[in-house]
């Protein structure tokens, strides 16, 4: 069963869905945030904003946007989960990656299955914190360089090496830097990785750009860790209904990007917007940001709000709940799922799309 | 609901007709005229053109290459024009909502998604599914994946590969086969960066030549009504035009499609070694056997964004992109790569390769075997081909454009004394007739009773560009969807697609590759109904038994 509250008091989910359409039909600038739902979540939401004239961001804009930066603004060479798990020899990791399944995988992957069954060489560029278990049960990792904030420099002499150009001193030694610039050129296929959420965007560019180059003699990719709550999903859901990403607003009567403009806690924290739609369909969370306006919450069971928020129904968690279609980080791909518990709870696409059936038909509302 | 178009020109080759009169329709299909019935509406057509439904055979509407190219260019968003004012997403730039709105206006009915890989089905068919108003299908893309390349080096029958080609189109949800620069993508990942006909997949020892030719054999056995789509290898290269030419002698007389033709029709002569071929490789056209079909792949000038499988291709043409940012995508079978370009006028290249399409179109002589294509977005966005139907019909128009381009371009091609113009009857077997046959869709296409009642009407305007650009009415299904170029209804349409037989041990054994290779359940890659959430996503298409 669904459960949904109205100012933290229990009430029957027709009722909630009425407070929500009423709030969202009274507001001035409506803010759908989180986005953590299936593709079919999604895609109600972007319809739903642009109906009413909203804004869609996502819970994790911030650090896929960074890496999109990075895409849409110089070159990148890209591959899959399967493909560098089946053909890597080469693993360069750069900064902090938390151990997340697909991590996990790449490093403790024996080898690429198709690269002769050799073990798969790992080097792992300033690991800051996480150096004590870079192993990550294994003890032939090589490290290089210590602080993250010593990433930048470190990519930018070891590119310099490469293309044989003379660099400055800096926190590692011209000989390792040299070792290193050896190493990766003697791959086959390698594969540079980093977690999106931990590197910054300059960095990020540098690595990309190290990785072209290599690419002059051998093969290299990259395979950014990328966040969950189907981010990735959401991110191309929002690219063929608007033909842009996230943090996207309809109030001019047509999609229009800006990162900056469109950030939820922006938008909150300049008193920009007067409902907030939260969704958060993987987890129980709630949004993290303090005072928000009056919130209708879409969240899986058991999230705990600081203040009620104004409408709270629980919602069913996808391909558990409900069957789903979202992005898998272990493919790459958007496959679908099948409910492995299925349950009455309410999908977000329908609560979504019921809120949106109680909306005032007064078309798509233009100030 | 009986439909009466009444006093346009109907011209509707399929079925002979060149002529003034009515066009009936009845619960979505084309009737004869009916005796002593009132039509429930009626639509006056004086001084207008009657057309079945256009089909695209090859456009790159949806999936994760034309995704990501989105992604990588939101300032061509900005550029976008005003979009047709009633649908979802109205004013978003190049969004699915958009594409099959901007479609509809200029009287398309069915479009082709040529390029997705089995990997990615899933993707291009939640795409597709919002994409309004026009019907789609998808080729899949095979000859660069292991289980291929596998069977062929393993001396596997053709039973086998037969199995794997049925399998795939199912699971992928297709119409049809691709392949891609065969072995191209397999031979990049050992770090090869040229691949020709007769090179050889290191590891596989398989040629070029091989993959084609099992995978064309395979297509043909099984019936399916589309032959084998072809991306040649060595697209773009000067002198390039020995691989098409190869190729078409490949076919040894079993049908085959050659996609883009205008990408290979490339000699090496003049001062820059690079000049057209397109009237050799026109004349080779004409002389192959019946089965051998191509479509161009017209260049345009202007911005645009080149979004491809032929990952080998895009990583050389990485570092010419236009403005400079680009993504390689080194994919588990064939990869990706999404190169922005801008042809230029008075780019010496550009405007040979803009010439050379035009040159393919007007010496191939059967309007039956060339398609009109952009290989949007790669030559030019879809968009584009009211200019280019007006280029075919008028020699005048050509004139003026040749006289603005740079001369020495000109002079390595023989586009300035080609005097052909096409007709519109012409212009309707390329466009509505001949797709129909090349995909096996025996009713649409044309305008019988009986056929899906996809109708397109346009003003018969001197100016061409004008006429394809904006229909006076468009049905599908018929039902009334553009009127004087504006949406007026938005309908959702259906991914053709077959399903030939197959031995069901295939099956089993697809599952114990998947779990084997990856680790993962092959299910995973499956498009299945629900996902699509429209009523009747799919519609099957009958394989030749």
């Amino acid at each position: 069963m669904e459960r949904a509250w109205i100012a933290g008091e229990p009430v029957a989910l027709d009722a909630a869905i009425g407070e929500a359409a009423k709030l969202i039909a009274a507001s001035m600038q409506p803010l759908i945030a989180g986005l953590g739902t299936d593709v079919a979540g999604v895609r109600a939401a972007i319809s739903l904003a642009q109906r009413v004239g909203g804004v869609i961001d996502h819970m994790h804009a911030e650090s896929l946007l960074r890496n999109l930066d990075v895409v849409r603004s110089s070159g990148v060479m890209l591959t899959t989960p399967t493909e560098a798990e089946m053909r890597a020899d080469t693993l360069l990791v750069a900064g902090p990656v938390p151990q997340t399944g697909l991590f996990q995988q790449l490093v403790s992957g024996s080898s690429g299955r198709s690269a002769g069954g050799k073990a798969r060489r790992i080097f792992w560029l300033c690991p800051g914190r996480d150096a004590a278990t870079a192993a990550a049960g294994r003890n032939d990792v090589k490290v290089v360089g210590g602080a993250l904030r010593d990433l930048p420099a470190l990519l930018a002499a070891l590119r310099a090496r490469l293309a044989g150009r003379a660099v400055a001193k800096t926190a590692t030694s011209i000989r390792s830097l040299e070792q290193l610039s050896r190493d990766l050129k003697a791959s086959r296929f390698g594969v540079a990785t980093w977690a999106v959420a931990h590197i910054d965007p300059l960095a990020i560019e540098m690595l990309c750009g190290l990785v072209d180059d290599l690419n002059a003699t051998t093969r290299f990719s990259t395979l950014p860790l990328l966040p969950a709550d189907n981010a990735v999903g959401a991110l191309h859901a929002c690219g063929w209904m608007t033909g842009l990403p996230m943090r996207t607003g309809f109030g001019r009567g047509h999609a229009h990007h800006d990162p900056w403009l469109f950030d939820s806690r922006r938008l909150i924290g300049g008193d920009e917007t007067d409902c907030v739609i939260w969704i958060s369909a993987y987890h129980a969370e709630a949004p993290s940001w303090p005072g928000a306006p009056p919130t209708v919450a879409l969240t899986a069971d058991g999230a705990a709000f600081r203040v009620p928020p104004r409408v709270h129904i629980t919602v069913g968690v996808p391909a558990i709940d409900h069957a789903a279609i979202h992005y898998l980080p272990s493919t790459g791909t958007l496959a679908a799922a099948a409910a492995s518990q299925p349950s009455t709870r309410i999908a977000v696409a329908d609560a979504i799309s019921r809120i949106a059936a109680a909306l005032p038909d007064d078309g798509a509302r233009r100030c | 609901m009986l439909t009466r178009l009444a006093g346009g020109r109907v011209i509707d080759p399929a079925n002979g007709r060149d002529a003034m009169g009515d066009v009936w329709m009845r619960d979505g299909r084309i009737v004869d005229a009916p005796l002593q019935m009132e039509p429930d509406a009626t639509y006056d057509a004086t001084g207008k053109i009657v057309l079945a439904g256009a089909i695209d055979i090859h456009s790159h509407i949806a999936g994760w290459n034309v995704n990501t190219a989105r992604l990588l260019l939101p300032e061509y968003h900005r550029a976008a024009m005003a979009r047709p004012a009633t649908t979802p997403l109205s004013y978003a730039g190049w969004s699915t909502f958009e594409i099959g709105c901007r479609y509809a206006t200029m009287g398309f009915t069915t479009v082709v998604e040529p390029a997705v890989s089995p990997l990615y089905a899933l993707h291009a068919h939640l795409e597709l599914a919002d994409t309004p108003i026009i019907d789609k299908a998808t080729l899949a893309v095979l000859g660069n994946d292991d289980y291929l390349l596998g069977l062929l080096r393993g001396n596997e029958s053709e039973a086998a590969i037969q199995d794997y080609v049925a399998w795939v189109l199912e699971m992928s949800r297709s119409i049809g086969i691709k392949v891609v620069n065969a072995g191209g993508a397999a031979a990049f990942k050992e770090n090869l960066r040229a691949f020709s006909l007769d090179d050889v997949v290191p590891d596989y020892g398989i040629s070029s030549r091989q993959i084609v030719n099992a995978l064309q054999r395979a297509v043909n056995k099984l019936g399916v009504p589309h032959p084998l789509h072809v991306h040649c290898n060595n697209l773009g290269l000067a002198g390039n035009v020995e691989t098409a030419l190869a190729t078409i002698e490949a076919a040894e007389g079993l049908p085959l499609h050659l996609a883009h033709l205008q990408f290979y029709s490339y000699g090496s002569e003049g001062e820059r070694g690079f000049s057209s071929a397109a009237a050799r490789l026109a004349a080779a056209v004409n002389a192959a056997a019946a089965g051998v079909t191509i479509d161009v792949g017209q260049v345009m000038f202007g911005p645009t964004v080149t979004a491809s499988s032929d990952v080998l291709r895009q990583f050389n043409a990485r570092h010419r992109a236009r403005p400079k940012k680009w993504l390689i995508l080194d994919g588990d079978a064939d990869g990706a790569g999404i190169v922005p370009y801008d042809y230029r006028r008075g780019d010496f290249y550009n405007a040979v390769q803009w010439a050379v399409g035009l040159e393919l179109f007007l010496l191939v002589d059967n309007p039956e075997r060339v398609f009109f294509t952009t290989d949007h977005p790669n030559g030019a966005p879809f968009t584009s081909y009211p200019e280019i139907f007006a280029l075919l019909m008028s020699r005048d128009l050509r004139a003026k454009w040749i006289a603005d381009l740079p001369s020495a371009a000109m002079a390595v091609t023989t586009l300035p004394s080609i005097a052909r113009e096409y007709t519109l009857p012409e212009i309707a077997v390329m466009t509505r007739a001949a797709p129909a046959r090349l995909f096996g869709l025996a009713d649409r296409g044309h305008l019988g009773a009986g056929a899906v009642a996809d109708v397109a009407v346009y003003q018969d305007d001197a100016d061409r560009a004008k006429m394809f650009r904006a229909a006076a009415l468009v049905f599908k299904d018929g039902e009334l969807v553009v009127r004087d170029g504006e949406i007026t209804r938005r309908t959702w349409g259906r991914a053709l697609t077959v399903a030939p037989q197959r031995d069901r041990a295939i099956d089993r054994r697809m599952k114990e590759y998947y779990e084997t290779r990856y680790g993962l359940p092959d299910e995973l890659f499956k498009v299945p109904d629900y996902a699509l959430g429209r009523p009747e996503p799919f519609e099957f298409v009958p394989c030749r038994v």
